[in-house]
C-alpha cells in the first residue's frame, strides 16, 4: 500500500448518519474494498459539522478532510445540507485566502445506495493525499506550538 | 568621564550577540507601521528611535505569553509526567524604554513571593536589559508621576543615551551591564548627553492612593469606566500586568500544562465554578487594575505596579487605559467633576 | 453640525424619549474622539463629531451595563448603522427600543497610512445613513455611491484581497504564518466587533477545548479562522477589529475574504437591506457546489 516513503495519508471523513454512513455501511455488506486509510466521524447531518473540527482534525495531524452527507433534497432534516452548503462554500474561500491546500480538503453527497461512489470516493482521495504527500505546511506550525 | 559607541558598532556587536547564539530583543516595525518588541534575526530589523513607545512592553523576555511547565503522557492507565526545564538561554534587550526595564524589578516581588517562580527567574537572571534613554515623549507618558523619568536607571543593566553624530553615550549600571559592553566602547570625556525632564507630573500618587482607600464603592468607577470594554489590549502589553492562567493543552495521547497570559479585564476572569461571578460588570474589573496597581500592590510589596509607559492608553480603543482613568479620578478627588 | 447634534439629543434627553446618548466625547485634545454615555441634557456639550470618531458605538447596543441604563440614543455613521441592522435582524434589540441618530460622513478622512479608516471610506457605499430615525449633516459631494443600498460595489472594494489572492497559498500561508504569530489573543479585535455579543465566546470554552488557549501559531491560526468564520456573511466591515488590534494585524483581510465570496456567491451584503433574509440561516435550491463531488 505505502509508497516508497512508506507515508500512508491520514485522512478523516465526517458523514451524516441518514446518507453516507450508510452508503459506506453498504459498501462493507457489499465487501467492496477501499483504502483503509480513512477514519469516519458520524455525525446526524452535515448540518451539525462545525468548521472547526475540520481545524482541529488537521492540528491532529490528519492529511486531508473529508465531508460528506445526503443530495441535494434528501436531507433528513430537509436543510440541514442545503445551509450546509453555503457554509462551505464561504468556508472554503476563507481557507483559500489564509494559504490552505485546498486540494486536502473535499466535499462529497453520497447517499445511503452509493456503496459504490463511497468507494471510489475514498479510494480517489487516498491516492490524491498520498501524491501530496503529508500536510507538512500544517504539521510544522503544530510542532512550532508544542 | 563618559564612554561612548558608534551605532554602526553597536549593531555589529547585536549580530555578534545573535551569531554567539543569544536571544536578542529589541523594537522593530510589524505589519502597518507598528512598532513591537520582538526577537531579531539581524541588527538592521533594529529601530532604535523615530517613535516614542513599542505598542507593546519587554515582558516576554521573562514572563513570555504562553510557556510550557510540564508535559504528560498517557501509558495506557497511567500518566507519565515530565518536567520541563526552565529556558535560560542569555538574552538581550536592547533598545527598552526606561518604563519597560523598571517594570522588571517591580516583577520581581511578585514572582519570588510566596512562591519562587523558577521560569521567571531562569529568564530572568539569562537577561540582559539595555535601555534607550528617552528624548521623546508624547500625551500618554507619566513616568514622572510615578518616581520614574526619561533616564530612570531602575531595571536597566546598561543604558544608551543619544549623543550627536551617530554616537551613543555608555552607562553601565549593574555587573551584567559593564560586562556586556566590556572593551566596545571608547572613553570620550567631552560627551556628556543631557538628560531632558520628560513630561509634566500628570497627578500625585498619594492622592490616587487615598481615593482608592475610600472610595471602594464609589460611582466614580462606573462613570468613569462606562466606555471600557473588557479586551486585554491593556493588560497584555502592559510592561507590569501579570496574571495568568493554567490550562493543559493536548489529545488522547498527551499534552502540556502551559501558563498563559490572562487579563482581569476579562468578563471570565472571576467567574467561579459554580457560575457566580464576584466581578459581574466591567467597572468592578477596572477599579480591580487600578486598585491592583496603585494601592495593594504598594501595600503588599512597596512599589507601585505601573511604571508610566503609557502604552494601555495608547492601545486602548476607546482611549481609556491607566492615564485617563487616573485622570478621572484625580478630577473626582478634587471635586471638579461630579458624580452622578 | 455639531449644534444640531447636540440640540437633537439635548431635545431627546429633556423629553425622555431616551435614558442615554450614545455619541462620542474628547475629554482633553491630546485624545482621540472616545465613547460617552450621556444622561443628562446640560451634559450634552461634551459631544463631539469629528473624522477621528472611529468607534463603532453599535457594539455597545448589547452590552448589559448600557442596557441597564434604559432606552439609548445611538449615533452612528453610515457604516456602523449597516451592523444595527444586523443586530436588528438577529432579533438584539427592537427597532422602537432604541433611537437612531445617524450622521453623514461629510469629509472624507485624508488617505494614506495610518489612518485606521482610509481603506474603508475608500469605497464606502453608505455615507447617508439611511435607517437612522434622524440623519443630521450631507453625505460629502464626490461620494460615489451615497445612501445605495445595492450589492454592486465596486471592485475597488476588494483591490487589496485581490491582490493578495495573487500570491500562491504557500506564500499566503507564510504570510499569515508570520501576521498571527503577533497575535497575543487580548480580544481587543473581538470585544470592539459589535457582531461579537456572545455572552460566553467559543474561545472561553474549555469542556471540550475547541480552540487552544494559547498564543502559539497554531493557537492563533484556529483562533483567527473561528472569528473570522463566525462573521460570515454578518461582518459589515466597519474595520473596527483591525484598528483596535495593538499588533497590528490585516484583519480585515479575512473579513474582505468572507464578504467578497458573500457577495459573489448569494449577492448578498451584510447590514445594506433589513429585508433580504440572512446569507447564513438561509438557503437557495440554486445555490452554486461546483466544489462538491
Ligand atoms: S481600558 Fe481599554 S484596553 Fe483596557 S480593557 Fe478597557 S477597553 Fe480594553
Ligand atoms: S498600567 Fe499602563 S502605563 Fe502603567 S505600566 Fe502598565 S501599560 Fe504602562
Ligand atoms: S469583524 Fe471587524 S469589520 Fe467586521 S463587524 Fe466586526 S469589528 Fe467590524
Ligand atoms: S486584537 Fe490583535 S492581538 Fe488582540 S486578539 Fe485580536 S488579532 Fe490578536
Amino acid at each position: 500500500m505505502s509508497d516508497a516513503t512508506g507515508f500512508e495519508p491520514k485522512i478523516v471523513a465526517y458523514v451524516c448518519n441518514w446518507c453516507t454512513y450508510l452508503g459506506a455501511d453498504l459498501a462493507g455488506t457489499n465487501r467492496l474494498e477501499y483504502p483503509p486509510n480513512v477514519r469516519i466521524v458520524r455525525l446526524p447531518c452535515t448540518g451539525r459539522i462545525d468548521f472547526n473540527l475540520l481545524i482541529k482534525t488537521f492540528e491532529m495531524g490528519a492529511d486531508a478532510v473529508i465531508v460528506s452527507g445526503c443530495h441535494p433534497g434528501d436531507c433528513h432534516y430537509t436543510a440541514g445540507n442545503y445551509h450546509a452548503r453555503r457554509r462551505w462554500t464561504m468556508f472554503r474561500e476563507l481557507l483559500d485566502t489564509l494559504g490552505f491546500e485546498m486540494d486536502r480538503i473535499h466535499f462529497a453527497w453520497i447517499s445511503a445506495a452509493e456503496g459504490k461512489k463511497f468507494q471510489q470516493f475514498i479510494t480517489e482521495t487516498t491516492e490524491k493525499t498520498r501524491a501530496l504527500g503529508p500536510y507538512t505546511a500544517y504539521r510544522e506550525i503544530c510542532e512550532a506550538s508544542r | 568621564m563618559s564612554d561612548v559607541i558608534a551605532k554602526d558598532d553597536l549593531l555589529r556587536l547585536v549580530d555578534q550577540w545573535l551569531a554567539e547564539g543569544k536571544r536578542v530583543l529589541g523594537p522593530v516595525k510589524a505589519g502597518d507601521g507598528v512598532i513591537l518588541y520582538a526577537p531579531l534575526a539581524a541588527s538592521s530589523q533594529l529601530v532604535l528611535e523615530g517613535f516614542v513607545h513599542a505598542a507593546n512592553s519587554i515582558k516576554e523576555a521573562v514572563f513570555p505569553r504562553s510557556e510550557t511547565i510540564y508535559t504528560y503522557k498517557f501509558n495506557g492507565h497511567e500518566i507519565e509526567l515530565s518536567d520541563v526545564d526552565p529556558d535560560s538561554t542569555q538574552c538581550i534587550v536592547i533598545g527598552a524604554r526606561p518604563c519597560d526595564a523598571a517594570s522588571l524589578p517591580v516583577l520581581d516581588h511578585l514572582f519570588n513571593w510566596d512562591y519562587k517562580d523558577k521560569f521567571y527567574n531562569a529568564r530572568r537572571a539569562a537577561t540582559t536589559v539595555v535601555t534607550v534613554a528617552c528624548s521623546e515623549y508624547d500625551d500618554n507618558c507619566f513616568c514622572t508621576s510615578v518616581g520614574l523619568g526619561p533616564a530612570a536607571e531602575q531595571g536597566s543593566d546598561a543604558m544608551l543615551l543619544k549623543a550627536p553624530d551617530g554616537w551613543y553615550e555608555v552607562r553601565a549600571v549593574t555587573d551584567k551591564g559593564t560586562a556586556l559592553f566590556n572593551g566596545k566602547t571608547t572613553p570620550a570625556p567631552e560627551i556628556k548627553v543631557p538628560i531632558s525632564d520628560g513630561p509634566a507630573k500628570k497627578f500625585d500618587t498619594v492622592d490616587i492612593e487615598t481615593f482608592l482607600k475610600n472610595n471602594y464603592e464609589s460611582d466614580a468607577w462606573r462613570d468613569i469606566t462606562m466606555r471600557c470594554l473588557g479586551c486585554g489590549a491593556c493588560a497584555y502589553n502592559c510592561p507590569t500586568c501579570h496574571c495568568f492562567d493554567i490550562v493543559d493543552e493536548g489529545d488522547a495521547a498527551g499534552g502540556r500544562r502551559v501558563k498563559n497570559w490572562d487579563s482581569c479585564q476579562f468578563g471570565q476572569f472571576t467567574v467561579h465554578a459554580s457560575g457566580h461571578n464576584p466581578r459581574a460588570v466591567q467597572a468592578q474589573r477596572q477599579r480591580q487594575r487600578i486598585q491592583h496597581k496603585f494601592r495593594i500592590y504598594p501595600e503588599k510589596f512597596g512599589a507601585i505596579l505601573c511604571t508610566g509607559c503609557g502604552t494601555c492608553t495608547r492601545n486602548c480603543p476607546v482611549s481609556l487605559g491607566v492615564l485617563n482613568t487616573l485622570e478621572a479620578i484625580a478630577a473626582v478627588a478634587r471635586g471638579s467633576i461630579e458624580v452622578k | 453640525m455639531i449644534d444640531q447634534l447636540r440640540q437633537t439629543c439635548r431635545k431627546l434627553l429633556e423629553e425622555g424619549a431616551v435614558k442615554v446618548v450614545i455619541g462620542y466625547g474628547q475629554d482633553k485634545p491630546s485624545m482621540m474622539p472616545h465613547p460617552v454615555f450621556i444622561t443628562k441634557p446640560e451634559e450634552c456639550d461634551r459631544l463631539v463629531w469629528n473624522d477621528l470618531c472611529f468607534a463603532n458605538l453599535a457594539a455597545y447596543i448589547t452590552r448589559k451595563e448600557i442596557k441597564a441604563l434604559g432606552k439609548p440614543a445611538v449615533i452612528v455613521k453610515g457604516c456602523d448603522e449597516r451592523a444595527l441592522v444586523v443586530l436588528e435582524q438577529e432579533s438584539q434589540f427592537t427597532r422602537d427600543g432604541i433611537y437612531v441618530i445617524g450622521v453623514a460622513c461629510t469629509s472624507l478622512p485624508a488617505s494614506g497610512v495610518g489612518n485606521p479608516r482610509a481603506a474603508k471610506c475608500a469605497s464606502c457605499a453608505v455615507r447617508t445613513p439611511r435607517y437612522a430615525d434622524v440623519t443630521i449633516g450631507e453625505a460629502a459631494v464626490g461620494s460615489s455611491a451615497v445612501g445605495s443600498s445595492s450589492c454592486s460595489t465596486a471592485d475597488a472594494e476588494f483591490a487589496q484581497l485581490d491582490e493578495f489572492m495573487k500570491k500562491t497559498p504557500a506564500e499566503r500561508f507564510a504570510y499569515w504564518k508570520a501576521e498571527l504569530s503577533r497575535c497575543v489573543k487580548c480580544y481587543a479585535c473581538r470585544e470592539v466587533c459589535p457582531m461579537c455579543y456572545c455572552n460566553r465566546c467559543i474561545v472561553d470554552k474549555n469542556r471540550p477545548t475547541a480552540i487552544d488557549t494559547s498564543a502559539t501559531i497554531k493557537g492563533n491560526l484556529a483562533w483567527h479562522i473561528a472569528r473570522a468564520f463566525h462573521q460570515a456573511g454578518r461582518c459589515v466591515g466597519c474595520d473596527e477589529c483591525t484598528r483596535a488590534c495593538p499588533a497590528g494585524i490585516n484583519l480585515r483581510l479575512l473579513n474582505q475574504s468572507l464578504a467578497k465570496s458573500v457577495e459573489r456567491a448569494f449577492a448578498y451584503k451584510a447590514g445594506m437591506d433589513k429585508e433580504t433574509p440572512p446569507v447564513i440561516g438561509s438557503y437557495s435550491l440554486e445555490d452554486k457546489e461546483n466544489f462538491i463531488q
